[in-house]
Order: structure tokens, then sequence, then C-alpha cells
């Protein structure tokens, strides 16, 4: 089994190449991910600070358009 | 039939719960503080023998033209060696096809001890095997970037994207959340919850049935239903055993793929 050579071409066989090769897990790990990080600092300055969840909000959405920016960097190009 | 069905459901539990998955001790018997021995482990053990032995004894004396069971043995290597490695990693997937080849067929046969009968419950659908297989592959994932970057520049490629540097305080800690943290914990937590949820949806349609007919014996046609969707169910879980196999392995891949890309 080891000693078989591979295909030649990178996409295996004659078989489909699998759907999904866990790039839309990644994406969804970056949108959740800018969303629950700079939610959270903005929680946490929410605290400090005395406000009732501004920064929070703030931080949500400036986490997501993060999130995004990394998917087109990471994933688009 | 009704009557002994209605005899079998006098002490059926329902609604089912988290209880139904911490199953009696096997070794020593019944015992109520040990749990060293149970459904759970035997299934484990059971699964890694015969993984060991399948592979052990189709491929002891490879033949030019295999015999039905090399083929089969073949087959599944190399549907993940080249549907899975070297479509994702390229030359260098074929390195990493023994690991995910045990992989995919452990968390295979490990899952698909939900739908054997008599067996009918997933060590899987117990965190600690998803938890433990994740930690492998993040540990392995890690340890290959540092490899292939060297030390810690793996974690200056892994942890700053192509950009500006006035945008990066804001996509560090995203990088570092979605790296580090969410993709051992995703990994772990997919493959559970969905045996865990598959045993759960096969025991409520189960004892459903019972308790329907418990209740009311002109429930009975209702019991029938619950029971088809049951078989119904049992070969959805089929499809989500495979499913879930494949997922693991693939992720794990596209980790190890992360890790040994170069800069873009």
């Amino acid at each position: 089994m080891t000693g078989q050579e591979p295909p030649r071409k990178p996409s295996g066989d004659d078989d489909q190449p699998p759907p999904d090769t866990g790039m839309g897990m990644t994406a969804v790990a970056y949108l959740l991910s800018g969303m629950l990080v700079w939610g959270a600092i903005g929680w946490l300055v929410d605290h400090w600070v005395g406000t009732s969840g501004i920064f929070a909000g703030i931080g949500a959405v400036l986490g997501v358009g993060g999130g995004v920016y990394l998917i087109v960097r990471r994933l688009g190009a | 039939m009704i009557g002994q069905s209605i005899v079998l459901a006098a002490d059926v539990p329902f609604p089912p719960s988290v209880e139904d998955f911490y199953l009696p001790s096997i070794l020593p018997w019944n015992e109520h503080n040990s749990y060293w021995f149970t459904k759970i482990t035997a299934l484990m053990w059971v699964s890694v023998a015969a993984i060991i032995i399948f592979f052990l004894v189709t491929y002891r004396k490879p033949q030019l033209v295999p015999t039905k069971k090399q083929w089969l043995a073949e087959s599944i290597y190399g549907f993940v060696r080249n549907n899975i490695a070297v479509d994702m990693l390229g030359k260098r997937g074929v390195n990493f096809a023994p690991y995910l080849t045990s992989l995919f067929v452990f968390i295979l046969l490990m899952n698909f001890w939900a739908i054997v009968p008599l067996a009918q419950i997933s060590p899987n659908s117990h965190i600690a095997f998803p938890a433990i297989l994740a930690v492998i592959s993040y540990v392995m994932f890690i340890y290959v970037g540092m490899k292939h970057h060297g030390g810690l520049k793996y974690f200056k490629h892994a942890l700053i994207p192509p950009a500006p540097w006035f945008i990066l305080p804001l996509l560090i800690p995203i990088e570092f959340f979605s790296t580090f943290l969410v993709r051992p914990f995703s990994l772990a937590v997919r493959l559970f919850a969905n045996m865990f949820a598959g045993h759960m949806l096969l025991l409520v349609f189960t004892l459903g049935g019972f308790a329907m007919l418990n209740a009311n014996v002109w429930f009975a046609p209702f019991s029938i239903v619950s029971w088809a969707m049951t078989i119904a169910l049992t070969f959805l879980e089929f499809l989500v055993i495979c499913l879930q196999a494949y997922v693991f392995t693939v992720l794990t891949a596209s980790y190890v793929q992360g890790a040994l890309a170069d800069e873009h």
C-alpha cells in the first residue's frame, strides 16, 4: 500500500474531488471568532468604562469586519 | 404482540436523559463506584483490535492482483491518501496518509457502533474520545508548522496575515482565537455532538414508541410510526457516521495544509 506510487495529478485519481476542503469551516471560524473576540473585548471595555453595551456592539461590528477582511486575504487570494 | 410490548414497556424510562450514556460497569460486574471498564471501553478496544487485525491480515501477503480483502484495505487507504491527503497537501500528503487513514478508519468504526445492533452506542458520544483525537490533531499541526517554518517563525506566519500594519492589531486576536482556540474545540465538539445527538434521537423515537403504547393502547399506530422513524433515522445516522469521520479527517488535513503553507 505505502509503496505504491501516488497519482501524478494533485487532484488524485479519477474519483470526484472532495466537495469541501475545510475552507467553509475556516471562513465560518473567522467570522465567529471576529465577533466573539472583539465583542468580548468591547464587553470588557463596557465594564471598565461603565457603559451598558455600546462598546460590545462596536467591537462585534469591528470584529466581523476584521473577519471578512481575513477571509478575503487568507482564502480569497 | 401488543400485549408483549406493554410488558416490555412497563419499565421503559422516558424521556431519555444524559444518564443513558453512562452505562453500567462490566468489570467488576455492575459495580457502582468503579467505571474503569464499561461497554464504551469494550467497544473502543474492540475497534482498535479490529482495525489492527484487519490491516495486518489483509496486507500480510500482498498480491499483484489483489484478493478481495486486500482490495478493500487498499481502497480505504487509497481513498484517504488520494482524495484527502494528496489532494489537500500535494506531494507531502503521502507522508501524512498513514496517520490520516488511521484517524479516518478509527473514527468511522467508533462511530459505526452507534447503529450496530446490540452495541448501539458510539464511544464518540462521550466527549473524552473526540477531545483526545482533537488534541492529537492540534499538537500535530502545530508541530508540523513549527518544523516547517522553524520554531517561533511559525507563529509569526500563522498570526500575522498579509495586511497593512494599522489593521494588524484588529486581525491578530482574531487569528489567534480562530486558529489556536476554536480549532481543537470545534473539532472535538462537532464529532461529539453529532454522535451524542444521533444516539439521543434514536433513543427518543424507540422509547417514545413504548411510552405512547404505555400511556394508551390506542396509540399503538403512532408507536409503529415512531419505530418506523427509528429505522429511517438509523439510515440517516449511517450517513452522519461516514460524514463526520470524513469531515474530521479533512479538517485535520486542512489544518496541516495551513501549517505547511508558504507565504502568498
